[in-house]
């Protein structure tokens, strides 16, 4: 039985884990939330004891005489102000600190595009597909050779990519789960985020805020690709956008001309 | 401190004053009680329906499938996949947990555990009821318009909630059914801020008050300062849709200048973080008494838990912004809203050792009012804890808008309020209406629940983590989630096991409506105000008006020499 | 019934709070909306003219000054006197709704729609609100009128809950009057 039960929630225990994480952030988020969830335990255990043990040794049947107490007197503050005090101490200043610190040096540092080797891509999110703009040869948006596609993310490994968000209706919300991070896009607002991606593959691009009845299927693939492959990738959509973009009308795939 | 109106007045006489318009607080609670029932069935169905749409997509609902989604075969289609959950949500907040919560404990526990004939204004009291139900009954309407109800989430964020995303009257009379129900909830905290402040009875200072009573208080207070801001919200919404404003508007949809959607959501959200605190504050008031009453012993740190109840009251409306991380406010805003929420940890640590205190060492019986306490101990401690992964910025940035947070706030808002809810009902049934419920099926109906919502709401934790997001029709488009269906199953089947149970829930309850074995004035043996008087009590509640000499929670003193275990808050309080 | 007057004080400042809240979240957001803006009006609208805005405010603190009579006559036992201040006070409400909609319709006649734009949702949106409290406020003047009567009871009371009411109109009026106008 144990056997079974440990197979059938040993898998359990395997499926619930994240999506394999493919980012160099993405251990940040995954190791706080396992130091969260270690403390979690360790106070829910302390919890549980308390509420069955209890329970067993204090039940009417065992313990006749309760003891008449208001949990007012010196030595009751000093233990429940001890248990308050360590919850907050242990995990949340704990948390708060690890945190901050990531935002601070990792998640809100975002690469200055005229400092490092970064992918600048913009993106543009709709009911209900995902449309992405890359600068194109001149590397400069909203030109005449922007390479846009849909649904279809293509980053080199192992670079950083800095992404500028609008939406051009709703709220919508774009997420790889496998790089853990989320941003909303708005309308009427440019958000940013900025990831990389360290291991060469396909992945799903999910919309995670509600935008009306085909929100589950606002779905789009982010593939990764060596280096190699990414530049072999650059050259023939740029053929293909020099031949189908209009070079009157440079917005044209994209709605409006919107400045960062 | 006591005010004036305690006069006995002249009991009503007529089936429409008696019984539908009344101003006899008991009666008025009553009425909340079956609304709260009602909606928290129709909540509940709504559940099952995406529960089941989640589990075996494609396949028809039973029996009702073929009734509601005739075009599809029974199969529950998208769109109305988003009303659904839009729905259960709306529902189950506004119309189930705070009728009952609010509604019904509020009025029939506040005036008789303080003393008093009945609350402060019985005529707003009354209207408290009817604005409410005209409230569900506009949202009922909306079913049956043409492109159905509102279907943007029950958050109803613009702009998907404008015109632009919503098309059809559902989200405006969703709106006006909202004000009205806000409406609703400010007369009611008027009259319980004013009751409990005025109709104490002598000698009863705010710390010889039941915590239940501190519980309901405290809610009001924050309904009467919040629930105005969600009203602001939701006309300028309407203005949006139905005048073509542009307070919400922008992107494609700003043909006319635009406005902030984001600000609604801040909006939203200041009456959004109290509201949940609004819902769970009465569930921890009646765990805190109960558990007292249970373990025979004084409640723990009583007045600890009532100055924490307080401070997470201060402190729930200063964390707002830990909804919205991923709008990118400004790091500043971020950090301040991280740093507050994780305060609230120590209020909520300090009534957890409160509650454990008041079980240990006591003599304690297991009665169902009892093990639902209990219940409330361990879900409320789950669920809050995962709320420290939602509070961080990092993790909620992968969490955000995934089971996860569905999870934790099932865990914190249904299973303990739920539990919470049912606890008081069993606890004041006999009060309520002269009989005792079934015990035996009442700890059949527990243990059914426990596991049913263990199963629904861990499931859910897990299946979030392992990246599933939210109010999704059909997430199994998703290679990378293909790997949850198991457990999205077991989620459901619980869901389907934790229904059923209710079913005996509604059986005993219908049962011993009718046919229950007689209480006495106080079958638990506890010495609040209300145990005093007949059950049920007489129309006036109290001949005379008791005059308070003790504690709520005076039980096992060793100096009591009557064979009772308890003293009555009028008894004077037997010294050594 | 005879309710002391600290439940009718008590009743009538959580009903004041529970305003007083609704109508701080709009001019936060108008806050917001404004200062995010980087010129006001936007939109190359123009300021509203001062004239019927003022004349709304005179006439709204016209009227509260003698809702506070009304007050003072009853205590006295001067119930026609008071009446006489109800029914000014309440003609005066009413001349204020008219002012009002002259405003509106200057909007309109300037070219400034409801669906123009945010600054038109602001200026059309919370004086809709506001009216619609005032509504509220002269139902309740209509009310009291009805029970000013020497037999009514706590008749001073009553008075002074309306007359709470009223001058909380008048206060968010000014406010309104000053963020929405004048600045």
């Amino acid at each position: 039985m144990g056997l079974l039960a440990a197979s059938v929630y040993g898998n359990w225990w395997q499926r619930s884990m994240p999506p394999t994480d493919i980012s160099s952030n993405g251990q940040l988020i995954d190791g706080l939330w396992n130091y969260t969830t270690a403390l979690c335990i360790f106070y829910f255990i302390l919890v549980c004891l308390g509420l069955f043990g209890f329970s067993y040794l204090y039940s009417r049947k065992r313990h006749k005489t309760p003891y008449y107490t208001y949990g007012n007197k010196k030595q009751h503050i000093i233990v429940t102000a001890i248990i308050g005090a360590a919850v907050f101490l242990t995990i949340d200043l704990n948390i708060t600190r690890i945190a901050s610190n990531d935002l601070l040096q990792q998640f809100w540092k975002y690469p200055d595009p005229k400092t490092e080797k970064v992918l600048r891509v913009e993106v543009m999110a709709q009911q209900w597909m995902w449309s992405f703009r890359y600068a194109g040869a001149d590397g400069k948006f909203a030109t005449a050779d922007d390479v846009v596609t849909n649904n279809d993310l293509r980053v080199p490994v192992n670079t950083k990519v800095l992404f500028h968000l609008t939406s051009k209706d709703v709220i919508h919300s774009f997420w790889v789960p496998n790089v853990r991070v989320k941003v909303d896009t708005i309308p009427g607002r440019v958000t940013r985020v900025w990831w990389d991606a360290n291991v060469p593959g396909v992945y799903d691009i999910v919309c995670a805020e509600m935008c009306g009845a085909n929100h589950y299927r606002m779905k789009a693939q982010l593939t990764v690709y060596t280096e190699k492959d990414f530049q072999k990738w650059v050259g023939s959509s740029q053929e293909i956008a020099n031949i189908t973009n209009d070079p009157d009308d440079v917005n044209q795939a994209w709605g409006w001309k919107w400045e960062i | 401190m006591s005010g004036g109106f305690n006069e006995i007045h002249p009991e009503p006489t007529t089936f429409i004053s008696k019984y539908i318009i009344s101003f006899d607080h008991k009666v008025i609670a009553k009425q909340f009680l079956w609304m709260g029932i009602a909606f928290l069935g129709l909540g509940g169905l709504m559940a099952i329906l995406i529960r089941w749409t989640l589990a075996y997509q494609g396949t028809p609902f039973p029996i009702l499938g073929a009734l509601l989604f005739p075009d599809t075969g029974g199969v529950v289609p998208p769109d109305t996949y988003a009303m659904l959950f839009t729905m259960h949500g709306t529902i189950m907040i506004f119309y189930a947990i705070t009728p009952i919560l609010i509604g019904a404990f509020g009025n029939f526990c506040i005036p008789l555990m303080i003393g008093a004939r009945d609350m402060a204004f019985p005529m707003l009291n009354m209207l408290s009821f009817w604005f409410a139900f005209l409230s569900g009954a506009v949202l009922l309407t909306s079913f049956f318009l043409p492109l159905g109800a509102a279907s943007g989430g029950w958050t109803s964020y613009p702009t998907l909630s404008t015109t632009l995303g919503s098309p059809g009257a559902g989200q405006t009379l969703w709106c006006v059914a909202i004000f009205l129900f806000g409406v609703s909830s400010t007369m009611g905290a008027v009259n319980y801020v004013t009751t409990v402040i005025t109709l104490r009875a002598p000698g009863m200072g705010y710390f010889d008050m039941p915590l239940t009573v501190w519980g309901l208080w405290l809610t009001a207070i924050l309904n009467a300062i919040f629930v105005p801001v969600l009203g602001a919200g939701v006309i300028l919404l309407t203005l949006d849709r139905v005048f073509g404003t542009t307070f919400f508007l922008a992107g494609a949809s700003a043909t006319s200048g635009s406005g902030d959607p984001v600000l609604f959501q801040h909006v939203f959200w200041i009456f959004g973080h109290p509201e949940v605190y609004i819902l769970i504050l009465p569930a921890w008031g009646i765990v805190s008494d109960l558990l007292s009453f249970f373990s025979r012993k004084p409640a723990f740190g009583a007045k600890a838990t009532a100055l924490a109840m307080t401070s997470v009251t201060v402190l729930s409306t200063v964390v707002y912004g830990h909804h919205m991380f991923t709008t990118q406010m400004s790091p500043l805003l971020t950090q301040a809203f991280m740093t507050m929420t994780m305060t609230i940890s120590i209020p909520s640590a300090i009534f957890f050792a409160n509650w454990l205190g008041t079980i240990w060492k006591g003599s304690i019986r297991f009665d169902s009012p009892m093990l639902f306490s209990l219940g409330v101990v361990f879900v409320f401690g789950l669920g809050g804890l995962t709320g420290l992964h939602l509070g961080t910025v990092t993790t909620d940035l992968y969490l955000h808008d995934t089971y996860f947070v569905v999870g934790h706030f099932h865990y914190t808002m249904a299973a303990s309020v739920l539990l919470g809810g049912f606890a008081g009902i069993y606890f004041w049934f006999p009060k309520m209406f002269g009989r005792m419920m079934n015990e035996f099926w009442g700890k059949v109906h527990f243990w059914g629940s426990m596991l049913g919502l263990n199963g629904i709401f861990f499931g859910m934790l897990m299946v979030g983590y392992g990246g599933m997001h939210r109010r999704t029709y059909n997430p199994f488009v998703y290679e990378y989630l293909q790997k949850l269906i198991p457990i999205n199953t077991f989620i459901t089947l619980s869901a389907l096991f934790m229904g059923a149970f209710q079913i005996v829930f509604v059986i005993n309850f219908l049962y011993s409506l009718i046919k229950g074995p007689k209480a006495s004035n106080n079958p638990w043996e506890v010495g609040t105000l209300e145990w005093t008087i007949p059950s049920p009590p007489v129309h006036h509640n109290y001949d005379e008006i008791p005059i308070v000499r003790c504690g709520p929670h005076e039980l096992g003193n060793p100096n009591l020499k009557t064979g009772r275990d308890f003293q009555y808050q009028t008894e004077e309080l037997v010294e050594g | 019934m005879n309710r002391n007057s600290l439940q009718n004080n008590l009743a009538m400042t959580v009903i004041l709070i529970s305003g007083t809240m609704l109508f701080a979240t709009l001019l936060m957001g108008y806050a917001i909306y404004r200062t995010s803006a980087s010129v006001w009006p936007p939109m190359g609208m123009m300021k509203v003219s001062l004239g019927y805005p003022v004349i709304s405010t005179l006439t709204i603190f016209l009227s509260s000054w003698f809702s506070h009579q009304v007050k003072a006559e009853v205590k006295l036992g001067n119930i026609s006197s008071a009446r006489s201040n109800l029914d000014t006070t309440i003609v005066l409400g009413v001349l204020f709704l008219a002012v009002q909609t002259l405003l509106w319709n200057q909007l309109r006649n300037t070219g400034v729609y409801v669906e123009s734009g945010i600054f038109a949702s602001i200026m059309y949106g919370f004086t809709w609100i506001h009216a619609a409290h005032v509504v509220l406020g002269l139902s309740s003047l209509a009310w009291l009128r009805l029970v000013m009567k020497p037999t009514t009871n706590e008749l001073w009371q009553k008075a002074l809950n309306v007359e709470k009411f009223w001058h909380f109109l008048g206060i968010i009026w000014f406010i309104l009057f000053l963020t929405l106008f004048v600045l």
